[in-house]
């Protein structure tokens, strides 16, 4: 690590409680994002350019959630309406994972999956329907865990049962555990599949908040191991108006350490879909119809400006010096993190809608 | 050869098939044979539905219907399930399943908006969660059309979950432990609330259908255009079939005739495909218990926001004043005004402050030459014609001194792609104040009023964004049509053309200007449209 990111880096990790929050390879970072009905893109930010346009095989028009393999060399796409997963080499564009959930009689769908930091294990979250013949039955929810060398008919290699409506699994970073967030944050042991904990997220028991919404809609939380989401609630108590105000809230689940935390951003709710923590853990940002800046030390919204169309999701540069919008519509908007100001808009080709599509940051070296 | 009309289901309209009197499942006629609606149901529905008994399916037979939800029905298991049907052999399976599976008359009426298509109509509220339970996807009306067993209904919410797990995620459900409600309190409570067995069916399964053929008046109201009257002649042209012919001018004199086919359901539920002043309509009506009336709503095949009131009575009967057009005259006018109605024989008396001259008898009632005085006093007016009288359906005025536009809060949709825009029809409502005896003033309906129209911003954000610029025209008819669909790169955020606006009425008369305003949310389209929603 050189001496110029240490002195941040000590700082961040202070911050989020933990001795060390990963380190940054002399590599270059590219996008990752997908669009419908079935493209998987590598794009240069430097060059604002897409270097591969990949076909995903069998995605039926359906493409969301994107979690990358550690190295960076593998992205696992979430397709054919959240049924099957395809993990696609981003140097050939070759499938070489793929994972068909549901079987003759039994419909699977993942709500939300993350791969495990050896790179070695998919922590799938899954909705189960018994097909009868003339009715379905729903089943309880399960987290299957594949191996990503499993090939192109991957199997689960374990299942255990899961409360409903998780809606992320975020693989804890010392690799022995899991978070299944909403409606608490669940701890997970990865190899038995034992409840290890278990902390109130939707009544999150603050005092004059009412209980929290959340809706999550990318997992990222590269890259620093810190998930940031937006939460809602209606804030009262004296001096307030009768009824309360909105407020808004951000959430820090550090994945390396587990420490989960609340910071009160704004006694008003601007529609924030996604939320990315900045390398220095200094700033925060967060998209919807606008950018916003957020100070991460004093919780504070300090800037926001318009964009130029709704995004869904935001990513960060390795440096802290960029950040990537996506989600929604055919485009990759590049920001200054510093100034906010806008360097590029990198279209896709074929313009197909991204959606909800979370793109995500590879290294290459 | 059988008379196709139309067998699809597009654009959320309910489109009947008439196939012939060979598809016919006449009741009675044809006790002694197998229904065809039936035979269809073995041939295309059994390999799935289980025939327990004779005519007795899983599932299918747990459950009982509007013809429209059967379409759905039907419509989805061709979607998911990839059952095919031919167009004969749908609509005798909806005609079957309605007939020994429908809604009484009595079950119907309540959620009857949402099969008339009626814009802009507040839903209903249902007891405890259910608003939010259902209601937050559905019209309350999709739920209260149906009846099942507990188990059923436990069927259906498994289903909604197997096939659209997100709906867990959804505002609404995430706070809540949604399935633990939906799959522990909801069944027992749905089925209490909407039963499969219910008194009201049992009676009415056994009732038989009136027929309707026979000589009709009509009226009517199209938002937009005015009151219209006439008559109808309907022929039974198989059973529960029928064609109609229809004979009606609005109140300016303009021709308003058309002629529809139509099948009637559960023996009172008409769903007619036809046309209307040369337009193409469906139209949703429903005949009283006894066919000596019907009553409902047409509507445009494409634009099923727009459309009219539809009110038939036998022509022949008790004397009867059925309705007065226009419903308004203003004092110091002399006007033509048609009374609709039956056996309108005898002396005419519009009340105090009017002089009447019968201009003409006609099979739809009577034409008057109506001079109101200029002191005349306002209110309403009894109308007396030979020994029979109404009370509230005339009234004179001197001045409107109030506008009420309808609906008060309206939505359109933006078009693009393929679907059509959804406009928006308004009409501004007059209103008289009159002074009652005990000092206080009463407001006297007037009926719609020629205005002139405009719309303005809603708020100040919606001024800002220029909505009033993009979301659409309001033309002098007020009818509402949205813009195009999509991103609009003149707009911030290269916006929708949604809009927040008031929609404005102006009345000018002698004593100035009278202004009544509504609501308009200008918004994306419904890409998912049911017959109903």
């Amino acid at each position: 690590m050189s001496a110029k990111l240490l002195v941040p880096a000590i700082f961040a990790g202070l911050l989020a409680g933990c001795s060390a929050f990963g380190t940054h390879p002399a590599g270059h970072d590219f996008i990752v994002t997908a669009a419908k009905p079935g493209q998987l893109f590598v794009v240069d930010p430097r060059k604002m350019k897409v270097v591969s346009d990949f076909a995903i095989p069998g995605a039926h028009d359906s493409v969301s959630t994107i979690v990358t393999s550690p190295d960076g060399t593998i992205a696992y796409v979430l397709v054919n309406r959240a049924r099957s997963i395809a993990g696609i080499n981003l140097r050939t564009g070759k499938q070489v994972f793929r994972a068909n959930l549901s079987a003759p009689g039994e419909r699977v769908q993942c709500m939300a999956f993350d791969v495990t930091p050896d790179g070695k294990t998919l922590i799938v979250y899954e909705y189960r329907t018994h097909l009868g013949i003339d009715s379905y039955t729903v089943e309880t929810p399960q987290f299957a865990l594949f191996s990503t060398a499993a090939g192109a008919y991957a199997m689960p290699e374990r299942t255990f049962p899961a409360p409903r409506r998780i809606q992320a699994v975020l693989a804890r970073k010392d690799g022995r555990s899991f978070y299944a967030l909403w409606p608490d944050v669940y701890e997970f042991d990865l190899r038995t599949g034992q409840l290890l904990g278990k902390r109130g997220l939707l009544h999150w028991g603050r005092a004059d908040h009412s209980s929290a919404d959340l809706s999550i809609n990318s997992p990222a939380s590269e890259p620093t191991g810190v998930f940031v989401a937006p939460l809602y609630s209606t804030l009262t108590g004296s001096g307030l108006p009768t009824g309360g105000v909105s407020a808004t809230s951000l959430m820090t689940l550090n994945l390396h350490t587990g420490k989960l935390a609340y910071h009160d951003i704004s006694r008003t709710a601007p529609p924030i879909f996604a939320t990315i923590l900045s390398p220095n853990h200094r700033w925060a940002f967060g998209v919807f119809d606008a950018l916003f800046k957020i100070d991460a030390r004093h919780w504070r919204i300090v800037k926001q400006v318009p964009v130029p169309h709704s995004f869904y999701m935001v990513d960060i540069s390795s440096n802290g010096k960029e950040v990537y919008l996506g989600g929604n519509m055919c485009d990759i908007a590049v920001y200054d993190t510093s100034s906010l100001r806008q360097r590029g808009d990198i279209r896709l080709p074929g313009c197909g809608d991204q959606a909800l599509v979370t793109p995500r940051i590879i290294e290459r070296r | 050869m059988a008379r196709k009309v139309s067998s699809i289901m597009a654009r959320g309209t309910l489109v009947v098939a008439l196939a012939g009197g060979a598809l016919g499942i006449g009741r009675g006629a044809l006790a002694a044979q197998v229904p065809t609606g039936l035979a269809e149901i073995r041939t295309h529905c059994a390999e799935c539905h289980r025939e327990v008994s004779p005519g007795h399916f899983d599932r299918i037979s747990e459950e009982r219907k509007t013809p429209e939800g059967w379409a759905m029905t039907i419509f989805r298991m061709r979607q998911v399930h990839g059952v095919q049907l031919t167009p004969q052999a749908e609509a005798a399976i909806i005609q079957y399943l309605s007939d020994v599976q429908g809604l009484a008359p009595a079950e119907v009426r309540a959620g009857r908006y949402a099969l008339e298509r009626r814009p802009n109509v507040p839903d209903l509220k249902l007891p405890d969660n259910l608003n939010v339970m259902c209601g937050r996807c559905h019209s309350v009306a999709r739920i209260v059309l149906q009846r099942r067993t507990p188990a059923e209904w436990l069927k259906l919410i498994n289903f909604h979950v197997g096939e659209w797990p997100y709906l867990e995620y959804q505002d609404g459900s995430r706070d809540i432990a949604w399935w633990r409600i939906a799959s522990k309190q909801l069944p027992a409570k749905l089925g209490r609330l909407f039963p499969l067995r219910s008194a009201a069916w049992r009676a009415w399964q056994h009732r038989p259908h009136a027929s309707l053929a026979g000589q009709w008046i009509v009226h009517g109201e199209t938002p937009g255009h005015g009151a219209y009257y006439g008559t109808a002649l309907i022929r039974r042209t198989a059973a529960d079939r029928y064609g109609a012919h229809y004979q009606l001018r609005y109140a300016d004199g303009a021709r308003f005739d058309g002629a529809s086919d139509a099948i009637v359901y559960t023996g009172f539920q008409w769903r007619g495909t036809g046309t209307l002043g040369g337009q193409s309509v469906h139209e949703v009506y429903f005949a009283s218990a006894d066919g000596a009336r019907i009553r409902g709503r047409w509507f445009l095949i494409k634009h099923a926001e727009i459309g009219g009131n539809w009110a038939a009575a036998r022509a022949t009967g008790r004397a009867e004043v059925m309705a007065v057009i226009p419903s308004a005259l203003r004092a110091g006018t002399t006007q033509r005004v048609v009374v609709v109605g039956r056996a309108l024989v005898g002396r005419v008396n519009l009340g105090p402050g009017t002089q009447t001259t019968v201009a003409a008898h006609k099979p739809y009632g009577l034409i008057l030459k109506v001079s109101v005085a200029a002191q005349a006093t306002p209110g309403y007016r009894t109308v007396r014609i030979g020994g029979v009288s109404t009370h509230d359906l005339l009234a004179v005025y001197q001045h409107v001194d109030r506008l009420q536009v309808q609906p008060a809060f309206a939505i359109a949709r933006l078009g693009g792609g393929t679907l059509a825009a959804v406009d928006a029809q308004f009409q501004a409502i007059g209103y008289t104040e009159v002074a009652g005896a005990n000092g206080k003033t009463t407001a006297v309906r007037l009926g719609a009023m020629p205005v002139t129209w405009s719309v303005v911003p809603f708020d100040a954000a919606a001024a800002q964004r220029g909505d009033a610029r993009f979301a659409g025209t309001l033309g002098q008819d007020g009818l509402f049509v949205p813009s195009g669909g999509g991103p609009d790169p003149r707009r911030e955020f290269s916006d929708n053309n949604t809009g927040d606006l008031f929609v404005v009425a102006t009345h000018k008369s002698g004593r100035g200007s009278v202004v009544g305003k509504a609501r308009l949310v200008v918004t994306v389209q419904r890409w998912i449209n049911p017959p109903i929603y």
